[in-house]
């Protein structure tokens, strides 16, 4: 594989800001995803003093959209303090959204085609769109296709009381039929991951969570949103011995009911929430004092084939790092944070099982030898997904600078030393974005 | 064997109805003659609708199982004859073999001929082979079927029968791929498509008058939902052997493996407790 070509420069993290994550049809119940992302925008743009800014770019992008916020990102960023001079688009891509959205703006800051940008995403899982059923809606497509009142009388005569239930969408594949859990179950007995290993997982995450609001890590990343301070899915005194008593949600088709070990804990609560971050150019940064917590380097997006090829559905991490670490002649120890989005506990833990075993690593992944292990205190060492919750489109958003920050910190305590950090996220789909950043 | 060619595809309504009337009546022999039906066009909106209710994308090729809707029609012709051996209503589709030189093209004339073989005894009755040719404007056969049928409690006549090739038998692992929420209502679906109104799909008293355990949804629904799922992953021509085991109820639930094989793929739909609905095997060309 070819080493990456230099980029011209590098973009740089200056800063972030998100609302607290709130769990389904709780707190942000009545706010939708633009109420959220212009929330989560105007934070940032107070916290950087970028009112009236023409920024390069905001790009952003939900999972669950109604089809009315086709410009979703354009309508927030004209309702925000912003420019209204600054360009817009939506990206989706499932849970990887808003990683994807900063590698977008990153590339375009390292090509010098835009000096700063935002990359965000939001999700709300309470104020979901909901959809007439296939039926009704064809119904009424014919109708509306219809030149003449005899043709619209004709069309609307197919109409049928059992059309009336609407579609409330599910997180579910559709070339599959099975839930996303349903597919990490198979994932997790497939590799045989314990219950036990799962509720460690979870643990440490709701305790790491805990530790940073403690010491106030969060304080220039979040702003407060309708009454919360906090994600509200934090459970800052939850045990083992507590988690051990849930019963599984999700079954493994295929296997034994033995080998369901997912439960509501270590598995991530549906939520609602937006999360941006501000990227630039160095000169842009120092131009206005703004700080630079760390810069982007390089990214990697794999897909596999779980609908017909026998892989995980949230296995693709596992093949986009050795890939990303090949081309940057990196190996998977070269780590001081290590930031693994939990969609569930048993994800990562199949992806670092798939890592230390030679057969996976040189019959799917095409490596001499095991990718190996790496050094587990550096993990979530500021809590992840199980904790704060994961709306979907906003979980890279969160992840990018608690990653960034994390490293601004190191370095600062460390002098001049590079210190760096991976990102990896499972996204629907089979797909996966991973990433490095340093400081 | 001689021909007959009809003006127009035969109404499967009207055909079920005297198949009701002539259940008792019938010969001892197939009857000597193929069914046809020339300047067949298929139809770009039945197409669509026929997507709809099966999975494949609307626009792409039409759906290799597609054809057995042009040829659907005259197969019951054939069978609901006064002297047809064996009776139509309660029939169970048992295999079909699908043989696609290349998809045949939205509006093209199509000639479809359909003639009946191998009568047979079953361990539980009788069961016949129906096939089907559908040749292009040039003449060239670009589609061919076999549709074995059974009647449980009929009887053939004994007799050397050439015997069917053997069972497509697909390999796959003991993870499902995928399942499927079958819906209840599947059966009056794919009849509003296909035109197949047995009752044995589309209500529920009828189907246990039939020995079955409620509406069950079509095995060429199945079939074609089977290959609609492995969209992308086999070209144009190609040979797809399906046995209907089970039933599938409808509603239900059914669980779908999948395999890639030599030179094709493998699959199955099993229950989830592991009973049998459907084994395919594709083999390209």
């Amino acid at each position: 594989m070819p080493s990456a070509s230099p980029l011209p420069r590098r973009a740089a993290i200056v800063g972030a800001n998100r609302i607290p994550f709130a769990r389904s049809n709780g707190a942000y119940a009545r706010a939708s995803n633009q109420d959220m992302l212009t929330s989560a925008l105007d934070g940032l743009v107070a916290r950087f003093g970028l009112a009236g800014e023409r920024l390069g770019e905001v790009v952003s992008g939900a999972v669950l959209k109604h089809s009315r916020d086709f410009n979703l990102t354009r309508e927030a960023v004209l309702g925000s303090r912003l420019s209204a001079a600054t360009p817009t688009y939506d990206l989706q891509q499932a849970c990887g959204t808003s990683l994807q959205t900063t590698l977008q703006v990153a590339n375009k800051i390292a090509l010098g085609q835009i000096e700063s940008g935002v990359a965000s995403g939001v999700d709300t899982t309470s104020d979901a769109p909901i959809e007439v059923n296939d039926d009704l809606r064809r119904v009424l497509l014919a109708a509306n296709r219809a030149k003449s009142t005899a043709g619209v009388l004709k069309a609307l005569g197919g109409l049928r009381p059992g059309q009336i239930v609407p579609e409330i969408p599910a997180n579910r594949e559709p070339r599959t039929g099975m839930a996303m859990g349903e597919h990490a179950a198979q994932t997790a007995a497939a590799w045989g991951i314990s219950r036990t290993a799962q509720d460690e997982i979870t643990v440490a995450s709701h305790r790491h969570l805990a530790e940073a609001y403690d010491r106030g890590f969060f304080d220039d990343l979040m702003t407060p949103y309708l009454g919360l301070t906090k994600d509200n899915n934090l459970r800052a005194d939850s045990t083992l011995e507590g988690l051990a008593k849930l019963k599984p949600v999700f079954r493994p088709k295929g296997y034994p009911d033995s080998e369901a070990t997912m439960t509501a804990a270590n598995s991530t609560p549906l939520t609602d929430g937006a999360a941006t971050v501000l990227l630039a150019s160095d000169e842009w940064a120092a131009e206005r004092n703004l700080p630079v917590l760390a810069h982007f380097v390089d990214a990697e997006t794999a897909a596999v084939d779980y609908v017909h090829g026998d892989e995980g559905l949230l296995m693709a991490p596992t093949y986009a790092v050795p890939r990303l670490l090949e081309r940057q002649g990196l190996t998977l120890q070269d780590f001081d944070f290590y930031e693994f989005h939990e969609a569930f506990a048993s994800t990562i833990l199949a992806t670092f099982a798939a890592w230390e075993d030679p057969k996976f690593c040189k019959e799917r992944l095409g490596l001499d030898g095991p990718l190996g292990t790496f050094d587990k205190s550096k993990l979530n060492v500021a809590g992840s997904s199980l904790a704060t919750g994961h709306p979907f489109a906003a979980t890279g958003a969160r992840i990018v600078p608690t990653l960034a920050k994390l490293l601004a910190e190191k370095s600062a305590q460390e002098g001049s030393d590079t210190v760096r950090g991976l990102i990896s996220i499972c996204a629907a789909g089979g797909q996966g974005v991973v990433a490095i950043l340093e400081a | 064997m001689g021909t007959e060619t009809l003006d127009a595809s035969p109404t499967l309504g009207v055909l079920y109805g005297r198949a009701l009337l002539t259940a008792r009546s019938g010969g001892q022999t197939l009857p000597d003659r193929q069914l046809e039906l020339a300047g067949v066009r298929i139809d770009a909106s039945l197409v669509a609708d026929y997507d709809h209710v099966c999975g494949f994308a609307v626009g792409g090729d039409v759906p290799p199982t597609y054809p057995h809707m042009l040829a659907f029609p005259l197969q019951m012709r054939l069978m609901t004859d006064r002297e047809f051996p064996l009776p139509a209503p309660g029939m169970v589709h048992l295999r079909n073999v699908i043989t696609q030189v290349r998809p045949p093209l939205v509006g093209e004339p199509l000639r479809v001929a359909v003639h009946a073989e191998r009568l047979a005894a079953h361990p539980k009755g009788a069961q016949v082979d129906l096939v089907t040719a559908v040749t292009d404007g040039d003449g060239a056969e670009i589609w061919g079927s076999r549709s074995t049928y059974f009647v449980r409690g009929a009887t053939a006549p004994d007799g050397d029968q050439p015997s069917a090739p053997p069972e497509p038998d697909p390999h796959v692992g003991r993870l499902p791929h995928a399942v499927w929420t079958v819906p209840g209502d599947i059966g009056r679906r794919y009849a509003a498509v296909s035109g197949d109104v047995n009752p044995i799909h589309v209500n529920g008293l009828a189907a246990k008058a039939f020995g079955m355990p409620g509406t069950i949804a079509h095995g060429m629904w199945t079939k074609a939902r089977a290959l609609a799922a492995l969209a992308g992953r086999y070209g144009p021509a190609f040979t797809v052997d399906v046995v209907f085991k089970a039933p599938v109820r409808a509603p239900s639930t059914a669980w779908f493996h999948t395999a890639a094989a030599d030179g094709g793929w493998d699959a199955k739909l099993v229950s989830p407790k592991g009973r049998d609905h459907l084994l395919l095997t594709l083999r390209e060309a």
